[in-house]
């Protein structure tokens, strides 16, 4: 089996708040992408995507490696796995190198030349690079363009967005993985993942924000003319509803995340101040009547607050101003009743529930906006990989190799 | 037949009296908007030089001595802030940089101190230069706040290594521009508003030291006023206004002007003046009195009485104009009762060693009566009653002056400087003693209530609030349990 003819086979991991996840995709030779299963387990000691207790968190991210092995019968020995966190940062860049070839025509090497530049551009201390995400070149007469190649200019400058984080919170989740003797392949940012499911190329054109409610975290990811012009993450996102309901009505955590998820709403409605919820006894618990009103006024107040520190960061942004597109919405903690109409209230653009583009394969995941990152983190990956000249030779008994060892690492 | 001489400031007697051959040089990017500035508003008296390796600046200016330098190593891309390789391309530019420092008498280097090619070639010609026997002024200005930590960092270092070298050293700050309508309404506009300021002070040095005419200052009063710190407790230590206009208009309307200048307008900066140096240049129709008025008026429109020093040269060029340019400077940081506004002084970069300095002259004493609001420690004279023991002004700190120098520094030190007696010193409230707190109850933690699920991460924080804290509770809203 291990010498046979491999299957383009890609691994995508979320290490989240709520659950840690892995879906296993085939890359198919027309290149398009079928997703084969996902496996799952729930996060255990991650606070706001960072590892709180570094075993416990491991022992998640085997379970859902080992349920993903056992649905797609695929032995994953590499990964691509999913950034985020409170600790990342992100500016736009520029750098500019003077075009001195005959005719000053544009190559190639003058394009690595400025994403060489961009790579060496200082960052804060004890900080390490995630991406750098091309926007846009600009040529001397300050046009732009994607694709300078075998054009003339004096000089050529390119744009970048740049996305960074604390190297020591990065380093210890890709540990986690690299302990079970699985290589991370490739990383990329939550937001930039969840884009990748949600956004059509026409979409990132018109100009798009897309707004990732995680359990522990929210971060957002703007597009406009195609191209990333910015991105946040801020460590406050689902978990915090519920725990502002468990220390506002007096409930356990449990039942906390059950009202909040079949009983709550974003939107206040007068004419439920006095309707009251009957939350079951259970065991050490006794049955309690608790008022509509006050859950929702307590997720409310929370939700608009996210909402009304990441428009405050958005209208900081230089291209907020000229931003004409649609903000989508996903991610777990947007299933909330009202979040939409809530969203509206706040945003002074179209707000809208992200959708999942059309995949092949597993139709069951399709629905589940908790899940975009990860799926979009596998469209990430068909997409590294299909622009990775494909293994030969020594390379290709290695890989091989590398999977047999896999085979016997997580039994 | 008796030959008759023309005597006077023009005549060739007093170029030999009076030598004074100033170049000017521009150093990176600001030294070379700044010299343009010069040139586009015709001053090309001044021996004009510029020094960059960033090729776009070199190709932008209108200087017709300007200079790309390390070609081979940044290929004219500038060094983005990289102190070590400019120092290198410096090191690498011996030969071309060694013949400029020569063959005058003072040399003025202008640059932005958060540049690295502008720093490092400045540290260079301060050194050349004074093994050429030149003095050398330095005029700089601090980044705006929004420019970065780094930058701020970097210019704090320069400051203090520029002032351990160079003679003089005038520091401006670009942030009091930053509420100026030009500059909110093109951050262009500030920056060019900055350049003008900068060239208008280097002419105005370069007037002081070397321009011979009604009333003389010499270099040892720029030193006296510019040249007194070491390292960087103290950055910003120089404000500058300039007016021009005909020779026959109301000397209230130039005044008029001159207040209104984007540095002046800052209220906050009277607090910290203590010196003024005044320079008033004109045709031969300058007179005495004219000079006098203007700065008399100047005298009474400033809300604080401090000692102004008064140049006033003739000049050729100027044709029916007349100019004048004021210096104010901060010789005392103890008198200083406002932050440095970059906020810089929490990080003072190391001082370096500063060449030894002989001879202290010392200062006129500021003048106590403040027109405007008092400084923080004053006290209202109503209180001055109830404090029996008020403490004396801080004294002016000494200035060291090198005695090696000309004899025409120690024969006219100051010289045009008012000398009034100094005014009944200000009242000063000693600080609070400090009782020691007796906590009539248990004292409160630090620690915020508990933030349930995510005690154990990196508190959320956001404009001060704790956002792990539940909404509700922060926002003071009312749940009914």
């Amino acid at each position: 089996m291990f010498w046979g003819k491999s299957r383009n086979i890609v691994v995508a991991l979320e290490v989240g708040s709520t659950k840690v996840a892995a879906a296993v995709g085939e890359i198919r030779p027309d290149g398009t992408l079928a997703l084969l299963g996902i496996g799952e387990a729930g996060s255990g000691q991650v606070r706001k995507c960072e590892i709180v207790d570094f075993e416990v968190a491991q022992g998640c991210v085997r379970d859902a490696l080992a349920e993903a092995e056992l649905k797609t019968d695929v032995v994953i020995a590499e990964v691509y796995l999913a950034i985020s966190g409170a600790h990342v940062r992100s500016t736009n860049t520029r750098v500019t190198t003077l075009i001195s070839n005959d005719g000053d025509e544009i190559t190639p090497d003058n394009m690595q030349e400025l994403h060489d530049m961009a790579t060496a551009q200082p960052l804060p201390a004890d900080h390490a690079i995630v991406h750098h995400l091309l926007q846009h070149y600009v040529l001397d007469d300050g046009s732009t363009t994607d694709n300078p190649i075998g054009l003339a200019s004096k000089q050529l400058t390119a744009h970048f967005h740049q996305v960074y984080g604390l190297a020591t919170r990065l380093q210890t989740t890709i540990r986690c993985v690299k302990e079970l003797s699985i290589d991370v392949k490739n990383y990329a940012l939550s937001s930039y993942a969840t884009a990748q499911a949600v956004l059509s190329r026409n979409q990132k054109q018109l100009g798009a924000i897309v707004i990732n409610l995680g359990g522990g975290i929210s971060d957002y990811i703007a597009y406009q003319k195609g191209a990333v012009v910015h991105s946040g993450v801020l460590g406050v996102g689902g978990d915090h509803l519920t725990n502002d309901i468990v220390s506002g009505l007096k409930v356990p955590y449990a039942k906390a995340e059950q009202l909040k998820k079949n009983e709550g709403s974003v939107i206040l409605d007068p004419a439920e101040s006095e309707v009251t919820l009957t939350l079951p006894g259970a065991y050490n618990f006794e049955e309690r009547l608790i008022y509509r009103a006050s859950l929702n006024t307590i997720m409310q107040a929370r939700q608009a607050e996210i909402f009304e520190i990441i428009l405050e960061d958005l209208h900081n942004a230089p291209f907020w101003p000229d931003f004409a597109g649609t903000i989508y919405i996903t991610g777990g903690a947007s299933q909330v009743k009202g979040l939409i109409e809530l969203a509206s209230q706040v945003f002074p653009c179209p707000v809208e529930l992200a959708h999942q583009s059309p995949f092949d394969g597993d139709q069951n995941y399709g629905r589940r906006p908790d899940l975009s990152t990860l799926l979009g983190l596998l469209q990430y990956a068909r997409q590294a990989e299909m622009e990775l000249p494909p293994p030969r030779g020594f390379a290709r008994v290695g890989q091989s190799l590398k999977r047999a060892l896999a085979s016997m690492r997580l039994i | 037949m008796i030959e008759f001489t023309p005597d006077g400031p023009f005549s060739e007697k007093a170029d030999q009296l009076f030598p004074g051959r100033v170049r000017v040089l521009g150093l990176g990017q600001t030294g070379a908007a700044v010299c343009d500035q010069l040139v586009l508003h015709g001053r090309p008296a001044q021996d004009l030089w510029v020094f960059d390796s960033d090729q776009l600046t070199i190709e932008g200016s209108v200087v017709p001595n300007r200079h790309l330098l390390g070609r081979n190593l940044v290929h004219g891309l500038g060094c983005a802030g990289d102190i070590g390789l400019a120092r290198e391309i410096v090191a690498l530019e011996e030969t071309l940089l060694t013949p400029v420092s020569r063959g005058c008498d003072f040399l003025i280097l202008v640059l932005g101190l958060a540049g690295s090619t502008g720093v490092a070639l400045a540290e260079r010609f301060i050194e050349l230069g004074h093994e050429a026997g030149a003095k050398v002024i330095v005029v700089g200005v601090q980044p705006f706040a929004f420019e970065g930590v780094s930058r701020r960092e970097r210019s704090v270092q320069a400051i203090a290594d520029l002032r351990a070298e160079a003679d003089s050293v005038l520091v401006l700050a670009h942030d009091r521009i930053a509420e100026n309508p030009a500059t909110i309404k093109n951050i262009r506009h500030g920056f060019h508003l900055m350049h003008q300021l900068m060239a208008q002070t280097t002419q105005a040095l370069s007037q002081v030291v070397c321009k011979r005419g009604l009333i003389q200052l010499s270099f040892a009063d720029v030193r006296s006023l510019y040249g007194r710190y070491a390292g960087s407790e103290v950055l910003e230590n120089c404000w500058a206004a300039h007016v021009e206009g005909d020779i026959h208009d109301r000397a209230d309307d130039l005044i008029a002007q001159l207040m209104a200048c984007p540095l002046l307008c800052d209220e906050s900066i009277w607090k910290r003046v203590d010196h003024a140096i005044v320079a008033v240049s004109g045709t031969r129709d300058l007179g005495l009195s004219d000079v006098q008025e203007m700065v008399s008026l100047f005298k009474e429109r400033m809300p604080v009485n401090i000692p102004i020093a008064t140049s006033a040269s003739l000049d050729e060029e100027s044709h029916e104009n007349v100019r004048m340019t004021v210096l104010l400077a901060m010789t005392a940081p103890a008198r200083m009762s406002v932050p440095e506004i970059a906020a810089a002084l929490e990080h003072p970069a190391p001082a370096k060693k500063a060449r030894p300095k002989a001879e202290t002259v010392p200062l006129p004493p500021v003048k106590a009566k403040a027109k405007p609001e008092p400084i923080v420690a004053e006290i209202p004279p109503k209180k001055a009653k109830s404090n029996p023991k008020p403490t004396s002004p801080p004294a002016p700190a000494p200035v060291t002056v090198e005695t090696h120098t000309v004899a025409e520094e120690e024969l006219i030190p100051l010289a045009a400087m008012e000398t009034e007696p100094p005014a009944p010193a200000p009242i000063l409230v000693p600080m609070r003693p400090s009782r020691r707190f007796q906590a009539k109850q248990e004292e409160m933690s630090f620690e915020g209530p508990p933030r349930g699920r995510f005690e154990k991460t990196h508190e959320t924080m956001y404009r001060g609030e704790n956002l792990d804290q539940p909404t509700f509770r922060r926002r003071g809203l009312k749940i009914r349990v």
